[in-house]
């Protein structure tokens, strides 16, 4: 189904996200997806914009803005309502796990909101598992940097060759149940401090 | 146990923050995560959906989200008050002038806002306040003040400011005043942008202001976390802790201000204006004995304020089950 006829916001402190999930939306075909900075004109630019849902990344501050759309939505040209359709519990956790929080017109369809929740879902969740794995690929390349350096250290203090300084490191966390990184970093602050 | 309890950056958050760090929550076999929400929205999803087991919460939005009216329904609790007051009423620097500076009581501040605001409302040009949730005293306050100035409170312009936002937006000239918990009014009248117009305990004696909200399943640990919470909201309250108090504050709770100034809100010596205009009120922020019972009363004047709002359309049964959230009962057995 090809929503032509709506029109997505999507708000997020972090802009590679908002691109993804932008990205995401524009490929299931909702008709028009626009991504409005954080900040103090936000409902001004909501407003501006009348969007029939708002996709809003839970940490951002401005959800409390949004709020306010949505308690006055009796007054409202097009109201808003927080997402939630209430009997769905199951769809708002998996939301909120996500780190997401809708906000739609009035009167919207279920069946219409619930793709652009599971695309928002499928690309937050994608986007985490991305950050997790760089986070992890940055700690291993530091952590082989450090360990490089603690061998150098017992190559040239102990006159090692390089297998038996690593053989060394290797033991010396065995026997103290530590990650060899944390070793390694505890030579380097030893040599450093000792000079 | 271990529970995570959330909370809001604010000065107010000190009890929660005090028992988690000071021991009163180990004493009674819990191990307090303190997680720091950036908005109440979000603090509100999470204790709806579980992800928090208590929180420092808004009194009328753990109202608000227990009768369904505001985000995800809630099954709330409120078993404690955890301060009355320790709002303020701040006016920008150029609107604070075209009231004529008005000297001496809250009511003739209110009649010379009341006049500037009618004759804006009627220009069309409404003057815009900041307030902090939709579901918050900071909005009633408000409301309340332009009625003591004689003003139909129709004739403002409301908008939601977070509190960390509201000095910037003072300074970007994109709202004329805003209502919002310590510190956010000190740091603009220090950064010479506001005056404070009326601190909120002048608008409303002991207004009910931060609660301890808990689900209704918080088995096992609501009665040793009230405890925990009562001895440390007296800790807090006990000026001889107060500057211990205001560093932990400064560090913990992402004020973003200085712990002098921090100090000062807690003792109530507020500086109205950037000369130096001082009041003092002990009673500006209260976290001591005196604000933690929870009265029903307080429910139904939190409702009646929901009313003249237009967030709820009154009746006896929504009334009743608002009332039933208090739990002075839980309280008592303590």
């Amino acid at each position: 189904m090809t929503e032509t006829s709506l029109t997505v916001a999507v708000i997020d402190p972090s802009r590679a996200r908002a691109a993804i999930l932008e990205e995401g939306l524009r490929a299931a075909g909702i008709g028009t997806v626009a991504v409005i900075a954080d900040g103090p004109d936000l409902q001004v630019r909501v407003a501006a914009l009348k969007p029939d849902v708002v996709v809003i990344h839970l940490e951002s501050p401005s959800r409390d803005i949004l709020e306010q759309m949505s308690s006055l939505s009796r007054q409202a040209e097009r109201p808003v309502a927080m997402f939630v359709d209430r009997s769905d519990r199951t769809m708002m956790q998996a939301a909120v796990d996500a780190g997401i929080s809708a906000y739609v017109v009035d009167g919207l369809r279920t069946e219409r909101i619930r793709p652009i929740l599971d695309i928002a879902i499928a690309r937050f969740n994608a986007f985490a598992r991305l950050q997790r794995e760089l986070d992890e690929a940055r700690t291993e390349l530091a952590d082989r940097k450090l360990i490089e350096r603690a061998k150098g250290i017992l190559m040239s203090r102990r006159g090692l060759t390089e297998d038996e300084a690593y053989t060394l490191l290797r033991r010396q966390a065995m026997n103290e149940k530590r990650k060899l990184a944390d070793i390694a970093r505890a030579i380097i602050t030893a040599a450093d401090l000792l000079g | 146990m271990k529970i995570q309890v959330g909370y809001v950056p604010l000065t107010d958050a000190a009890p929660v923050i005090a028992a988690a760090e000071r021991g009163f929550a180990r004493d009674e076999g819990l191990e307090i995560a303190l997680s720091r929400e950036p908005s109440w929205a979000t603090l509100r999803d999470r204790l709806a959906l579980g992800h928090l087991d208590a929180a420092h919460m808004l009194a009328p939005l753990a109202i608000a989200s227990t009768l369904g009216l505001s985000g995800p329904q809630a099954d709330l609790v409120v078993p404690m008050g955890l301060s009355l007051n320790g709002n303020a009423l701040t006016l920008s620097t150029p609107l604070w002038a075209e009231m004529g500076a008005p000297g001496g009581a809250t009511a003739e501040v209110a009649a010379a806002f009341a006049r500037v605001a009618g004759e804006r409302a009627q220009a069309g040009r409404p003057l815009t306040l900041g307030t902090v949730h939709p579901f918050s005293c900071h909005t009633y306050q408000i409301r309340l003040f332009a009625r003591l100035g004689g003003l139909d409170p129709q004739g403002l312009r409301l908008v939601v400011v977070p509190p960390p936002e509201t000095v910037d937006a003072m300074a970007t000239g994109s709202i004329d005043g805003f209502c919002c918990g310590a510190p956010w009014n000190s740091i603009a009248v220090e950064a010479g942008l506001g005056r404070i117009a009326a601190l909120g305990c002048e608008i409303v004696p002991d207004c009910p202001e931060k609660v301890l909200a808990l689900p209704t399943r918080a088995a096992g640990y609501g009665a040793p976390l009230v405890r925990a919470l009562r001895r440390a909201g007296s800790w807090c309250a006990d000026p001889a802790h107060r500057e211990e108090l205001a560093g932990l504050l400064c560090e913990r709770a992402g004020l973003g201000a200085p712990a002098n100034l921090i100090a000062r809100t807690l003792s109530g010596e507020m500086m109205l204006d950037a000369a130096g205009t001082a009041r003092t009120d002990p009673f500006y922020l209260r976290l001591d004995a005196g604000a933690h019972a929870p009265r029903p009363e307080q429910a139904a004047w939190l409702m009646e304020q929901m009313a003249s709002a237009g967030q709820l359309a009154p009746n006896a049964a929504l009334a009743a089950r608002a009332g039933a959230i208090y739990r002075p009962d839980l309280f008592a057995a303590l």
